[in-house]
């Protein structure tokens, strides 16, 4: 498999979970825009990524999928339930086919039929190829102007104005904010945007991010870019195609463009030309009425609103057919002196807001002085604002427009705060601080930020088994570690060297320390959440509910809580099956369940939490219950008990019949859970990794399942006993206590022995029955009995002799030991020697 | 090559690729008061007009690319 392939793999894989996942919700919520982006994002990184290999069947198939989501996310289609199961069957054929990949590096051979069918259904969603119904009216499409359209500089606004208006069609406002990781991908943001055609702007800032050269990762893309064109929109599209998730289009009409701007005044200077030009526009002597205004033009002062206004007036007349509407309002707007409806600055950060004031104060007339006095002022306030953000200008760059301006030129500090603007809007939030006015001490000290307060947090995918190679490198490590006491030992006391013993052991306890802390160190790496089990169940239920049209809700609470992969990894059969039981059985039909009182809906929790060094995972529903005396009937029926041992149980033992191999309540044979396997796999699979399963319900109140699961499995802590001269290890979990009991107080009974421990009769083996070894032959009046738990029952081992716990890592048997029954694996001890652990259920 | 250093002068010529970023960044860093020359200069990647919009360099040679001439270097005065 070649790397590239590699690294597709997983990737598909949690886009696809996360398409899935997303698609489930929006089934619930159609409304939210936000998940049909990221659905659709996945899917179409997705089909992306994907046309790098010769997967066509997959790509096609992604492909149709990613158009259905494209229509969805434009309103042409509107979200259904069919659709939604057309796209989970989809992306379920997906996930076997990256499977595939995986395992055989390329399609099964019936991909290419099943491709071609799913995205013939898919498509069939589509709107046909009616083109009135296929595209809303461009004009239609998204014709709010988005806010950053009135921070472009005026000149940039009249020009794609004058184009539009002498015949270019309708602007385009595209916001183009490339992912931090595009460089990467041979992506170049800004030659892109030179390739539109009708580019009339083109404005460039930087999201927020490190700002000093030391700290800024070069290939990493800190720009938002914005422009202004004048071209279809397909074309840009089209331009586009591969980046439209990063991209906002949004088709403006020329007439949005007109935002005249600058200081208010000057509006009685205009009382002759607003008479005239009224008079004139009655004629429509547009001419006449251009030539009018240029004369004013020609004369008027610089950065006024009214200035600004003429401008406008001006290019809304050189259209070859002008809008009297719109010259109309702009003759209004000259004659009050100021627009009739502001724009709106409010939606605007506060900073924003600020920036603005200094502009409009830049513009303001006066004598020389006061301009100075003022600009003072307006630098003051851009100082204070980008030390509240946290950024700098370069050295001198302020200070230079300031002193251009004093000699009257303002553009290069209007060019400068306008620019500050379009980084205030880039900025993902205004830092509080922002909000007030900042007092004007900020010193320059405040201007540098903290480099590592920025950078997210990174992620490194590795393969398993390289983890697994390290831990068990660690669990060699630790091994070895535990040698170094027997030498401390042994230079004591062979040769007779107390201070090398002392040596060596101060050195033991260093490295002791370190390797407890690898341990650690490496059990977290292997910890992940178990939400990587919980996520499959939104889809599971969905798609069960349906099918026996029962209304479930699913809470899952502590999704986050963390256990060893193997653990997780293991939870998910058990969990699925708990799951599946509790809809097929528990769970009522919803008039059934209004016929007793509840919510028709039905509600599921998946609940985990922690608890001491065990993760607790419960599965509870609001069902029906467990009906103790339907189980005890079930069981005699099926030959598992006898009716007067059955009559004889209590409730709780009852219901815990389900446990046995062979039980099945279902009516029914159904494809959910009544397919010949039971609970006991639910046990089975959950011993396996030595967790418990506990059991609890009430008649028609519902049923909790709760699993307690060890948090690793990488260190497992037995007893180490000896038996005929041998040592064996029993694992800590299954040891209830450790007696020693009198000989005479074991009785025998017939064929097997027991003794009474606080009144309950507890039946003994012998190990060195059990494994076959020579007994002890030591003339004892005591027997050291073991009392563990197996199971539900509790078994006295008698031993020769208790040694001490220790941490062991478990090694499965292996080659021609793998078939030996009895023992669950082997150990390494700190001396060298190997230590078998034992496997108390099928040893007993 | 399409970057070429001398001293304190930083030359970008012809197409120049998002491969230049590197040497440009440590150039950058190194010098106090660099001096660029983008006459030559007929297409930057966006990685080098990112560091220019940062970098102190001052514009020895302005592009006589237009599209650099208009968008570029008031991008790197408003700086």
């Amino acid at each position: 498999m070649t790397s590239l392939l590699e690294r597709f793999i997983p990737e598909a894989k949690e886009h696809l979970q996360s398409a899935a996942a997303g698609l489930l919700k929006l089934e619930r919520d159609p409304s939210e825009s936000d998940l049909v982006n990221e659905v659709f994002r996945s899917v179409h990184t997705l089909k992306g990524a994907s046309g790098l290999f010769d997967i066509p069947g997959l790509t096609r198939l992604v492909h149709a999928a990613e158009d259905l989501l494209g229509a969805v996310r434009a309103e042409q289609v509107a979200l259904d339930s069919d659709m939604v199961d057309l796209l989970l069957i989809a992306l379920d054929h997906v996930g076997n086919w990256v499977d595939g990949l995986a395992s055989h590096g390329k399609l099964p051979d019936d991909a290419e039929v099943i491709s071609t069918d799913a995205a013939r259904r898919l498509r069939a969603f589509l709107p046909g190829d009616d083109p009135a119904a296929t595209l809303p009216a461009p004009e239609a499409v998204n014709t709010t102007p988005p806010v950053w359209l009135f921070a472009l500089a005026e000149s940039d606004r009249l020009e794609a104005f004058r184009i539009s208006v002498s015949g270019g069609g309708a602007v385009q406002a595209v916001a183009f904010e490339p992912d931090d990781g595009c460089f990467y991908r041979g992506e170049d943001p800004v030659n892109l945007i030179r390739q539109i055609e009708g580019l009339v702007c083109l404005r460039l800032a930087r999201r927020a991010g490190p700002e000093e050269l030391e700290h800024v990762d070069p290939f990493r893309c800190a720009l938002v870019l914005r422009c202004l064109a004048v071209q279809p929109r397909q074309e840009i599209e089209h331009l586009f195609r591969y980046v439209l998730d990063q991209v906002t289009i949004a088709t403006v009409s020329p007439e949005t463009l007109i935002k005249p701007e600058g200081a208010p005044g000057g509006g009685s200077d205009y009382d002759a030309f607003v008479l005239d030009a009224r008079a004139r526009l009655a004629k429509r002597d547009w001419p006449g009425l251009r030539q009018s205004a240029a004369g004013l033009l020609y004369s008027a002062q610089e950065g006024l609103w009214t200035t600004s206004a003429l401008r406008w007036l001006d290019a809304s007349l050189a259209a070859p057919l002008p809008n009297s509407d719109w010259i109309t309002r702009l003759i209004d707007d000259i004659a009050h002196g100021r627009e009739a409806a502001p724009l709106d600055t409010k939606a605007q950060p506060p900073a924003w807001r600020i920036l603005m004031e200094q502009r409009r104060i830049i513009a303001m007339p006066g004598d020389v002085e006061t301009l100075k006095r003022r600009l003072a002022g307006v630098e003051a306030a851009i100082v204070n604002l980008l030390a509240s953000f946290g950024w700098s200008v370069r050295q001198g760059e302020l200070t230079a427009a300031v002193a251009a301006a004093e000699t009257g030129a303002y553009a290069r500090l209007d060019a400068l705060i306008l620019a500050l603007q379009a980084r205030v809007e880039a900025a993902p939030s205004a830092p509080p601080a922002a909000a007030k006015a900042a007092p004007l001490t900020a010193g320059p000290a405040s201007v540098e930020t903290p480099a590592e307060q920025r950078q997210p947090a990174r992620m490194l995918k590795v393969d398993q088994n390289k983890v697994d190679i390290l831990m068990t490198l660690i669990a060699e490590l630790v091994v070895s570690k535990n040698s170094l006491p027997f030498l401390a030992k042994r230079a004591e006391e062979f040769y007779l060297s107390r201070e090398m013993g002392r040596e060596i052991k101060e050195q033991y306890s260093v490295i002791d320390r370190l390797t407890q802390e690898l341990q650690r160190a490496i059990m977290d790496v292997r910890m992940v959440p178990v939400s990587d089990v919980f996520g499959r169940f939104p889809r599971l239920i969905r798609d069960l509910s349906r099918k026996l049209q029962k209304q479930i809700e699913l809470k899952v609470i502590g999704e986050e809580t963390a256990a060893d992969k193997t653990i997780v990894d293991a939870l998910a059969d058990p969990l699925i099956h708990l799951v599946r039981n509790s809809i097929d059985h528990g769970i009522e039909l919803p008039d059934e369940r209004e016929g007793v009182g509840k919510p028709p809906a039905a509600t599921i929790q998946l609940r985990a939490f922690q608890e001491a060094d065990q993760v607790v995972i419960e599965v509870s529903d609001d069902g029906r219950g467990i009906d103790p005396d339907v189980i005890r009937a079930k069981a005699v029926e099926k030959g598992l008990i006898a009716p007067d041992q059955a009559a004889a149980l209590p409730d709780q033992e009852a219901i815990e019949l389900i446990f046995l191999p062979g039980f099945s309540t279902a009516r029914e044979i159904s494809d959910l859970s009544g397919r010949g396997v039971g609970m006991d796999v639910v046990r089975s699979a959950v011993d396996k990794i030595n967790g418990r399963v506990s059991l609890s319900s009430h008649k028609g109140e519902g049923t909790l399942v709760r699993l307690f699961l060890p948090l690793s499995m990488v260190v497992t802590r037995v007893m180490t006993v000896e038996v005929g001269g041998l040592q064996f290890g029993v694992p800590m979990d299954g040891i209830a206590e450790t007696v020693r009991v009198q000989k005479r107080q074991i009785r025998r009974l017939k064929q097997s022995e027991a003794f009474v421990l606080r009144n309950t009769v507890v039946p003994i083996r012998r190990m060195h029955d059990l494994l076959d070894l020579e007994g002890d032959l030591r003339e004892d009046d005591e027997e050291a009995v073991l009392v563990a738990r197996v199971g539900a029952a509790t078994v006295g081992l008698v031993v020769d002799r208790f040694r001490e716990g220790i941490d062991v890592i478990l090694k499965p048997l292996e080659g021609v030991l793998a078939g030996m029954r009895g023992f669950s694996g082997s150990a390494l001890l700190g001396d060298g020697s190997v230590l078998l652990v034992v496997d108390l259920k099928e040893l007993i | 090559m399409p970057i070429a250093i001398e001293g304190d002068l930083v030359r970008l010529e012809g197409v120049c690729p998002v491969e230049d970023a590197m040497p440009l960044i440590e150039f950058l860093r190194q010098e106090s008061s660099p001096r660029l020359d983008l006459s030559q200069c007929t297409y930057l990647h966006t990685a080098l007009w990112q560091l220019l919009s940062l970098g102190p360099a001052k514009l020895e040679a302005p592009p006589s690319d237009p599209f650099l001439a208009r968008w570029l270097v008031p991008f790197m005065a408003a700086r």
